[in-house]
Parts: C-alpha cells; sequence; structure tokens
C-alpha cells in the first residue's frame, strides 16, 4: 500500500489502519466500535450514549479522577460521540503522547469499572441534553429530519427517548458493554508522523488478545411517513427536506458530490445565490449528502421569518427540480477545484486524516489516498454529470418543519 | 517545522505579517480591521457586521456574483466574522492561487455599497437577528456583555437590534467605513507556503493606493458593579446561566496565566468545574472562561441547568472560584497547560489558524508571537502567577445574567 498508507486486520477482527505524515508533531487517534445507536435495543434508545459517558468514569487500574487526570496530563485534546454506526473516541496531541494514551483507551472500551453513581449521573445527563432539545429549534428540526426520513433504526437520534432512559439500569448497561464494545469491526486509525511496525506491536499487546463477537443483524422498519410539522413558538421557521440518493460506494458517488457541490458548495452555490443572495429570504441555507452504510441521501436545511418560510421552501424545491436541467461547464469546474482544494487541504491535519481513514474503511473496507480521491473527481466529465442529473430526478422528499404554522406541501 | 517571520509596513501604512511554512500544502491571507461593534455610536450600532455582509456585494469591478464565484474558481476555504473589537476577511487556498486571492480579497475591502445590494443584504441581517433568537445562549451573552460593560463600548451588540437595523442608512455606512477601513487601522496576515518578496509586491499593487486612515479607539475605564438578572421565556425548558467578572487584558502579560487559570477552573473535562457540577450531574454544562479584550478583560462562568438547580449549580460555581484562591495545586496547572501546548501544536500545523492568531495579536499588540515564543511563556506560567492573577482578578464584582422558563417546569 506504499510508505503512506497502512492497514492490518487482526485475527480478532479488531482493523488498525495508519497514515504516515512526515512534517507533523502531532498525531491523532480514532477508535470506532460498533455501539452506534442503530444497535440500541428498540426500547433502550439512549443506551450508547450514556454507555459512551460511563466508560469514561474509571477503567483499569485508574478511577474516573486519575483516568481524567492522566489523559490530561499527555495534553490529549479529546473528545467521544456516538453516531449512527459507531461509538467514537478521539484525541490528538503531540505524536508521542498519543501512543501513550492507547492503553488507557485499550482499558475504557476493555476494563471500564462501569460504577453505579458513575451511571445515575451519566443517565440523568443524557436526560437533560434530551430535555434542553426543545430549546434549540435548529438542532431539533435536524434530529426530527433523520427521524422522518431513514428507515429505522438509522433515523434515530443518539440522544435516545426519555421514557427508554429512565427505565435504563445500571445493569443493562453492563450487559451491553459486554454486548456492543468488542473487537469484530472495531476500527482504531492513527495519522501523523509515526512508524507503523512499532503502532502495530503497540495495538497487538493493547487489544490482540480482546475479544469479538459477530454482530446481530437490525430489523429494518420504514420511516413513519414523508411530512412532519412541530409546532413551536420560534422566531424562525425551521425547513428540512431531504431524498434518498446513491450509495457512497456507487461509482457516481463523486458525480453527485459534484453536482451538489454546485447546489451548495460555496457562496456562488445556487441555494445562496438564488435564495439569499437573490431573495434574501434567509441567512442558513445548504444541502449535502449525508453518508449512511446502506443509504445514501441528500439532506438540506433553511431557516427563515415565519411569513416567508412558504416563499422559500417553494424556491428551495423549484431550485431541485431545476437541477434535472444539468450544470454548466463553469460551474463543475468551480466544484472540482473546491472539492479538490479541500481533499488536499485536509492533508493538513492529523484528526482530520484519522476520521477520514476510519471512515474510509468502514465504508469501502480499504483506505482511499488523497492521489486517488484527486483522479476521481478529475475523471468526472460534464457529460456525465448531466447524465446523472437527467436520470435521477430530485425525490420524493421528505419535508419536516418546526415553526409556529404549518405550510403548503409541494404536489 | 521550519516557521520563518517576516514584517513590512506599506508607505501608506498597511502592515503586512507573514509566517512562512514550506511544509504546508496550502496558503491563507487575512485582511483584519481594528474596528467592531465597541467603536459604533447607538444609532448606527450593527454596522460593522452589516459591512462585513456588504464587501462581499461588490466593488467597483465586481458584482456580488462575480465576488462569490471568484472564491469558487479559488476553491477557497473563505469567510469572514465580526467581533466587538475586529472584522477580517480571510481566505485559504492552494499556493499557485496567491496572487488572485490577494487581489480578490483588495476588492473586498473596497466595497461599492450600492443601494440595492444594501436594501436586500438588510433583510439577510434580519433574518441573522432572528436566528439567534432561537438560541438562549446567544440571548443570554447578549444581555450579558450589555449589562456587565453598562456604558462601556463593549456592551454594543455585535448584530444590533432588529429596530436599529432597520433604521440605518447606507450613507451612513459609507461614512464608517470611509472613517476606519484603511491602512493605519488594519493588517493583512498570511500563513503557509508563501514567498514574501512576491506578497509584498502584490499587496504594493492592490493595496498601495489605499489612504489611510486615522480611527481612534475610545477607552473609558469600564465601571463594573454587582448585578443579576433574570429573564424568562415560558417556552424554555431548561435554565442558562452566565456570569461576568474582570480579567487580564489582551495586552497584560497575565493573559497567558488567565488562559491556564481558565482550563484550570473550567475546561469542559477534567477542571475543577467539572468535577464539582458536571461530573455529578448538578449541571449538563459547566465553563469557566477568559475573554481578553482591548485595554481590559472578563472571566466568565456559564452554566446549562435544570430550573430547580440553577441555585444550587451557581452557588457551587461561585464556591469553587473562591476556593481556587487557596488551594491550587501544582499538577492541575501542569496538565492545563499540556492541554494548551497540544492545541498550541495542532493548530500551528494549520496555516488557517495560524493566519487567525497572528492576525488577531497584531490587531491587539502590533507584536508577532511565534509559535515557540507562546509555547515557552506558558510553560513559565505556574501556581504563583495563577494566585497572584487570582489576587489581582478576585472575581469580583460579578454579573450574572439567566434565561428559563420561570417556574419550574415539570
Amino acid at each position: 500500500m506504499g510508505e503512506r498508507y497502512f492497514q492490518h486486520t487482526f485475527d480478532n477482527g479488531l482493523t488498525l489502519l495508519a497514515e504516515k505524515m512526515p512534517g507533523m508533531q502531532s498525531a491523532a487517534m480514532t477508535l470506532l466500535l460498533p455501539a452506534g445507536s442503530s444497535t440500541d435495543p428498540v426500547d433502550r434508545l439512549g443506551s450508547a450514549t450514556v454507555l459512551s459517558d460511563l466508560v469514561l468514569r474509571g477503567a483499569g487500574s485508574r478511577d474516573s479522577r486519575q483516568l481524567t487526570d492522566y489523559l490530561d496530563g499527555l495534553g490529549l485534546q479529546r473528545s467521544s460521540s456516538v453516531g449512527i454506526h459507531h461509538s467514537r473516541f478521539s484525541c490528538a496531541a503531540l505524536s508521542e503522547k498519543v501512543m501513550q494514551g492507547v492503553p488507557v483507551y485499550a482499558d475504557i472500551v476493555r476494563r471500564a469499572h462501569l460504577p453505579q453513581p458513575g451511571f445515575d449521573a451519566a443517565r440523568n445527563l443524557a436526560l437533560q441534553a434530551l430535555a434542553g432539545i426543545d430549546d434549540e429549534p435548529r438542532q431539533k428540526l435536524l434530529i426530527k429530519l433523520r427521524e422522518w426520513h431513514f428507515p429505522s433504526p438509522f433515523g434515530r437520534s443518539s440522544m435516545g427517548k426519555k421514557d427508554n432512559l429512565e427505565k435504563l439500569t445500571l445493569e443493562l448497561c453492563k450487559a451491553d458493554y459486554g454486548r456492543r464494545y468488542h473487537a469484530r469491526d472495531a476500527i482504531l486509525a492513527i495519522a501523523g508522523n509515526i512508524d507503523f511496525e512499532t503502532v502495530k506491536a503497540d495495538v497487538a499487546k493493547q487489544f490482540g488478545d480482546w475479544n469479538g463477537s459477530a454482530a446481530t443483524p437490525l430489523e429494518i422498519m420504514p420511516p413513519p411517513g414523508n411530512f412532519h410539522h412541530e409546532d413551536q413558538k420560534s422566531e424562525q421557521t425551521h425547513i428540512g427536506l431531504a431524498y434518498e440518493s446513491i450509495q457512497e460506494t456507487d461509482p457516481d458517488y463523486y458525480v453527485l458530490r459534484l453536482a451538489l457541490e454546485v447546489l451548495s458548495g460555496g457562496m456562488s452555490g445556487r441555494l445562496f445565490t438564488e435564495i439569499r443572495e437573490k431573495r434574501a429570504l434567509v441567512y442558513n441555507v445548504w444541502a449535502g449528502y449525508s453518508s449512511l452504510k446502506g443509504y445514501g441521501s441528500v439532506l438540506g436545511y433553511a431557516g427563515t421569518s415565519n411569513d416567508r418560510a412558504q416563499a422559500t421552501l417553494d424556491c428551495f424545491i423549484s431550485e431541485l427540480h431545476r437541477f434535472t436541467e444539468g450544470v454548466s461547464a463553469d460551474e463543475l469546474e468551480r466544484a472540482k477545484t473546491g472539492l479538490k482544494a479541500s481533499t488536499i487541504m485536509q492533508g493538513e491535519s492529523t484528526s482530520a486524516r484519522a476520521g477520514a481513514i476510519a471512515h474510509d474503511f468502514f465504508m469501502r473496507g480499504r483506505i482511499r489516498t488523497l492521489d486517488e480521491i484527486k483522479h476521481e473527481i478529475d475523471a468526472v466529465s460534464l457529460e456525465r454529470v448531466n447524465a446523472y442529473l437527467k436520470q435521477h430526478k430530485p425525490g420524493p422528499f421528505t419535508i419536516v418543519t418546526v415553526g409556529p404554522k404549518e405550510l403548503k406541501l409541494p404536489s | 517545522m521550519p516557521l520563518k517571520f517576516h514584517y513590512k509596513q506599506l508607505p501608506n501604512g498597511l502592515d503586512i505579517v507573514a509566517e512562512e511554512n514550506a511544509d504546508s500544502h496550502s496558503f491563507a491571507a487575512g485582511l483584519f480591521v481594528k474596528t467592531g461593534s465597541r467603536d459604533e455610536d447607538a444609532p448606527i450600532n450593527g454596522v460593522s457586521h452589516f459591512l462585513e455582509h456588504m464587501m462581499f456585494k461588490g466593488s467597483d469591478k465586481y458584482t456580488w456574483e462575480d465576488v462569490n464565484r471568484i472564491f469558487d474558481e479559488l476553491g477557497a476555504r473563505y469567510n469572514a466574522f465580526t467581533s466587538q473589537e475586529m472584522t477580517a476577511y480571510y481566505a485559504n487556498v492552494l499556493p499557485e492561487f496567491t496572487e488572485r486571492t490577494i487581489e480578490h480579497l483588495a476588492h473586498l475591502l473596497r466595497p461599492s455599497l450600492r443601494q440595492s445590494d444594501f436594501d436586500t443584504e438588510k433583510k439577510v441581517i434580519l433574518e441573522e437577528i432572528a436566528m439567534y433568537l432561537d438560541d438562549p445562549g446567544h440571548r443570554v451573552y447578549e444581555k450579558l456583555m450589555d449589562v456587565h460593560f453598562g456604558n462601556h463600548p463593549l456592551s454594543m451588540s455585535i448584530l444590533g437590534a432588529a429596530e436599529s437595523i432597520q433604521k440605518l442608512k447606507r450613507d451612513q455606512m459609507a461614512e464608517y467605513f470611509t472613517r476606519r477601513y484603511g491602512p493605519g487601522n488594519m493588517v493583512m496576515a498570511v500563513t503557509g507556503r508563501l514567498d514574501f518578496d512576491e506578497i509584498v509586491k502584490l499587496a504594493e499593487k492592490y493595496m498601495g493606493s489605499w489612504p489611510r486612515v486615522d480611527a481612534p479607539r475610545h477607552q473609558p475605564e469600564p465601571m463594573y458593579k454587582p448585578q443579576q438578572i433574570a429573564m424568562t421565556d415560558p417556552k424554555l425548558n431548561r435554565m442558562y446561566t452566565m456570569g461576568m467578572t474582570p480579567g487580564p487584558s489582551a495586552q497584560d502579560d497575565r493573559r497567558f496565566a488567565a488562559r491556564v487559570l481558565a482550563d484550570v477552573i473550567g475546561d469542559s473535562d477534567g477542571s475543577r468545574f467539572y468535577w464539582a457540577l458536571v461530573d455529578n450531574a448538578i449541571a449538563e454544562d459547566a465553563d469557566f472562561g477568559f475573554y481578553p479584550h482591548d485595554a481590559c478583560g472578563s472571566f466568565y462562568i456559564s452554566l446549562t441547568t435544570d430550573p430547580d438547580r440553577t441555585q444550587e449549580a451557581l452557588d457551587i460555581a461561585l464556591k469553587e472560584l473562591n476556593k481556587a484562591k487557596n488551594d491550587l495545586n501544582e499538577d492541575e496547572v501542569e496538565r492545563a497547560k499540556n492541554k494548551i501546548a497540544s492545541s498550541l501544536v495542532l493548530q500551528g500545523e494549520v496555516p488557517l489558524g495560524r493566519m487567525r492568531s497572528i492576525g488577531g495579536q497584531w490587531i491587539y499588540n502590533k507584536e508577532y508571537r511565534s509559535l515557540e515564543m507562546d509555547m515557552e511563556t506558558l510553560m513559565k506560567v505556574n501556581r504563583q502567577s495563577l494566585q497572584q492573577l487570582m489576587r489581582d482578578y478576585p472575581f469580583d464584582p460579578m454579573t450574572i445574567v439567566s434565561l428559563g422558563p420561570g417556574e419550574a417546569k415539570e
């Protein structure tokens, strides 16, 4: 795979990925575990979120405070989050400090203490976060849009449900930890000025004897419907739009990505030009690709004053329909330049690269080099984009609104 | 990382600061103007931010469509921001677009301010103001700055109120622009892969004819007094509370200690506030931070809580502040320094991050600080310097503003 990219899958199913970035002082690590909201038990939504907090409250030989103090002492910039597919633990710092942190992350995902007071607090915090959703209508809109667009369990919010969280117990969490924190399908990605063989030996020592178990198949259910309105006395009406599209692994993926750049890439994008610059209907409007394994979608958002919400929705949809007429050579050229530049600039950040190679492996089973991505972008012709747009008419739409008044939906 | 600093002032007074990094894949350039909401009078409040939008509406040569199209042709990551104290316009591009980027930024900063564009953009500004009204955290912050700074110019809102924006005239904006947006009150900061001689030539070519401005800033002494204000909005579920108290300024050498102290007390993880308030779920969020301003500064508390636990959380937060004055330990100071050092290294690897840092630094201090200098100063901070800082700034007086549903909800 060349001198820059490395990939190794251990017998237990854990995959180690690395990108060597000479000239960098920092390194970044991303650890993905197959414990996303889509694998929350159906009556315990939000449990992955509680667990991802709880596991940090003491692990291995360190209690909660010792663990945090130790990672802070290394200067690690840390984050953890729960997405649809994974629980994610990430950190970045000087490269040797990140490597010193790896054994602690092994403790966290393998030997967490899971104490009762920690559980009570983690669940309480999850309930508080849930109660805050109504206070921020824009955030609420994006949660509701996913819920109404994607088939269940892929539309779930990682924040869970109030009654489910209230019924959650420490015992259930402990069982869940055994069930979902395991080596099979876990991905550990490291980017920075590192030596792969050394990293591999370290990781083998920390994770090599970790058990793996097979994933339980998910039961897929259609979303509740296409249109939904949440009544709220907000200052603005928040509008969400979505439609199904091709998957990220489709050969036409960059055809679609470039078309979406034309729609909403920069300030010369069509949505920005037509809805904000010409009509001044919004401050914030965008559309972008959302990639789940097995599902590709286009999601869009606009926020506007309540009396202008109908005009904004109509204009948004008419721009999506205009898409089938194709894009111009100039538009495509700008889209290519923009997408290539952001790909190259991603190569300046170890955190961005660690996240990207982990995502690549999850989606495709391998790392793509930055050059490969650039070539794929270059290979897209205007004819291909316009043929694609003709064949793939946007829609049917899922439309969700949060605001004081329901809008008239397009027929 | 071979970082190299360069500085030059053009005959018209335009400062150019550069940090060259031959290892970078990209080039970043920003024009920073020392003007913001604190330099506005009440009748034109919001004009700096509105002007930031108008800069993208075109020069004598370009229309707004050209401005947006050209940025996208360069494949640029570009944006602008307005604070109380500065406005900045910047772009991050591949090095082959260096000249076009500087030329384009130069056009941005010589806007035509056409009446029709002004009228259209006013509606967008009003949408932006409405958007922030749906954000309780922002509402609390605006109110806090307003009451904490009272008659001091830092109390001015960045966005302005909808009413003052409605009334604002194009000519008032043009007059404000002429007065404050020129060499003598601005700096161009460039970072990443670059050739400094070329940068100077380009700046001369595209900005060399700009007239110098003399744009003084009023620096009245802030008059702080302890006060507590409760706002209610029955549609909210949660309680949002912020407190503000004096701290060192952006020019003060103690600002490094202040940043460390903010981390020790209020970082999102592993800080005193974390252990006293978030670990046990008394608060969902509990931050303590440091805002350095021009010639003055602030520390702030920010809490998100259940309405029935707000007072308890606030009492604990205030108690923790007082406790830190007496029982600070060496280990927690070292941990905070290590975290900040890592963030400096990570920021230093990305040209956009360094450009924003050195541009902002120049606006405040007319001084370049390398990453190594910042690192060295940071490493000299110790428990004693934090203790001295808390004697100098004892978290008193404190302004507290809260926003929540009023009566505790089920």
